[in-house]
């Protein structure tokens, strides 16, 4: 054991001084999700397919809402989705004092013979 | 006259990883009983296994525990593609080798460093904590997460091991032994260490087998063991020798992880020489509808999944035979003439999972 003390005592430490240097995370790392409702579709695979219920979508009204406390990453929604609207960020969500709430209205669709009217 | 006393270690205790009590009567200093209660972590998993989807079902069981998360979900998934007849691609099957042997040396380095804690050695448990850190860096970069990775699906694996990622594990894996290195022989040849921990606990290979000991409790009783020699995912082809220790104590189960820390460095270092290129997963078809029971060897021991489907999205059983709840019942064998100050070192010996145990 002597020798890793001496080791460890002209060695760099192992820790990092954060928040002076932040860690950077793995390229393809599982962070969070990232929702881009602009060219969501609203079909609802992504909360079928996610194992603790954390995304509800309406189609009708065109609503997502994803409860941020539910998710743990797993990126079952992200492989679902086939418009690419789901994507996984490599950063986790930093703390805050309160989680967003995630509540994404998309855009109604108006019919034809209603805009019309 | 000798009093007697009824002591009880946990369910809150420094040197526990996880809640369990063991209500001990000592006379003086000498352990005479011990009478465990489990059931602090009690999720109710296996209900809940019923509940959901079967592939959402995945994701539960690979959080029954932190430390073995990927051989709980490889053995589910070995289970339900046996009642499928689904045969997983060989190149998935070499991965799942790679992330088992991985996820076996992380806990082992985990266990290396609370065992070292629970004699009072925490700066050795430091320095295999921090060997440890190297390993989960590498789980970031090939899986996506540290603990949990989730890259068992059913009917392969989620993701690829490239070329680069695999010299990068390999760079990783020297650095791991060398750590190991430096901290194995402090842990084997110090005179403290050896004074607390040889002729510790001693659980003889009789007692071993009749008890119905697994994993390195056992193969530290003499008892070659191991459920790897079965031949799931590629272990048949790279070949498994289970590592065993004659004495039965404590210092004997810890040389048999040890010992398995570098097994699984070779293991990781033949596995990717020897893969084959191909597909990573096949797409199951259908729902799964019969019944299948599936052994892996877990760092622990022997995991046991039994499920029941029926044809329905829902599976009808799901029930899980950890390692740790077949060690307990050698862990109460071991404890009787001990002294009082043994027993953390004695309980953490078994390499306690009781989130694994109750589910």
């Amino acid at each position: 054991m002597i020798s890793n003390v001496f080791r460890n005592l002209f060695s760099r430490p192992a820790t990092r001084p954060f928040p002076a240097s932040a860690r950077e995370p793995a390229p393809d790392a599982r962070g969070s999700v990232d929702f881009n409702i602009e060219s969501c579709v609203f079909c609802g695979a992504c909360a079928l397919r996610c194992p603790t219920e954390a995304i509800e979508v309406n189609r009708q009204e065109r609503t997502l809402e994803f409860d941020l406390f539910r998710c743990v990453g797993c990126a079952c929604c992200a492989e679902a989705c086939k418009h690419g609207c789901v994507q996984m960020r490599a950063a986790y969500s930093g703390p805050t004092f309160q989680k967003p709430e995630m509540r994404f209205q998309g855009v109604p669709i108006v019919k034809a013979e209603d805009a019309e009217r | 006259m000798p009093t007697r006393t009824v002591i009880p270690f946990g369910p809150q205790h420094p040197v526990l990883p996880e809640p369990i009590q063991l209500k001990l009567t000592l006379r003086d200093e000498t352990v005479l009983e011990a009478v465990p209660q489990i059931g602090y972590v009690h999720r109710g998993v296996e209900k809940a296994g019923e509940r959901m989807d079967f592939n959402q079902s995945l994701f539960l069981v690979e959080r029954i525990c932190g430390i073995c998360s990927f051989i709980h979900a490889l053995c589910y998934c070995q289970a339900i593609e046996a009642i499928m007849g689904l045969e997983p691609p060989p190149r998935a099957r070499y991965l799942r080798v790679v992330w088992s042997e991985l996820h076996r040396l992380q806990s082992h380095h985990l266990w290396l460093g609370l065992y070292a804690d629970s004699f009072g050695y925490e700066s050795l448990f430091m320095q295999f904590w921090r060997n440890r850190e190297t390993l989960m860096d590498i789980f970031e970069k090939t899986a996506g997460n540290r603990v949990i990775i989730s890259t068992c699906s059913i009917g392969g694996v989620r993701r690829d091991i490239g070329p680069e990622l695999q010299s990068e594990v390999l760079r990783a894996l020297d650095e791991v032994e060398k750590g190991l290195n430096h901290t194995v022989p402090v842990m084997l040849n110090d005179y403290t260490v050896k004074k607390r921990t040889v002729g510790v606990g001693v659980l003889t290979k009789e007692q071993a087998l009749s008890l119905g000991a697994a994993g390195p409790t056992l193969r530290g009783s003499g008892v070659a063991q191991d459920a790897r020699m079965d031949g799931f995912a590629a272990y048949a082809e790279l070949g498994i020798e289970p590592v065993v220790e004659e004495a039965g104590d404590c210092y004997a189960r810890a040389k048999v992880r040890m010992r398995e820390c570098y097994q699984s460095i070779e293991l990781v270092r033949k596995a990717i020489r020897q893969m084959p290129e191909g597909e990573i997963a096949v797409r199951p078809r259908g729902r799964p509808n019969g019944r299948a029971i599936m052994r892996v060897e877990q760092p622990r021991g022997e995991l046991m999944y039994f499920i029941a489907a029926n044809g329905s999205p829902k599976l009808e059983r799901l029930r899980v035979r950890t390692p740790t709840f077949a060690n307990v019942p050698p862990l109460v064998a071991m404890l009787p003439g001990c002294q009082f100050a043994d027993v953390p070192v004695i309980t953490l010996s078994i390499d306690p999972c009781i989130s694994c145990t109750e589910r």
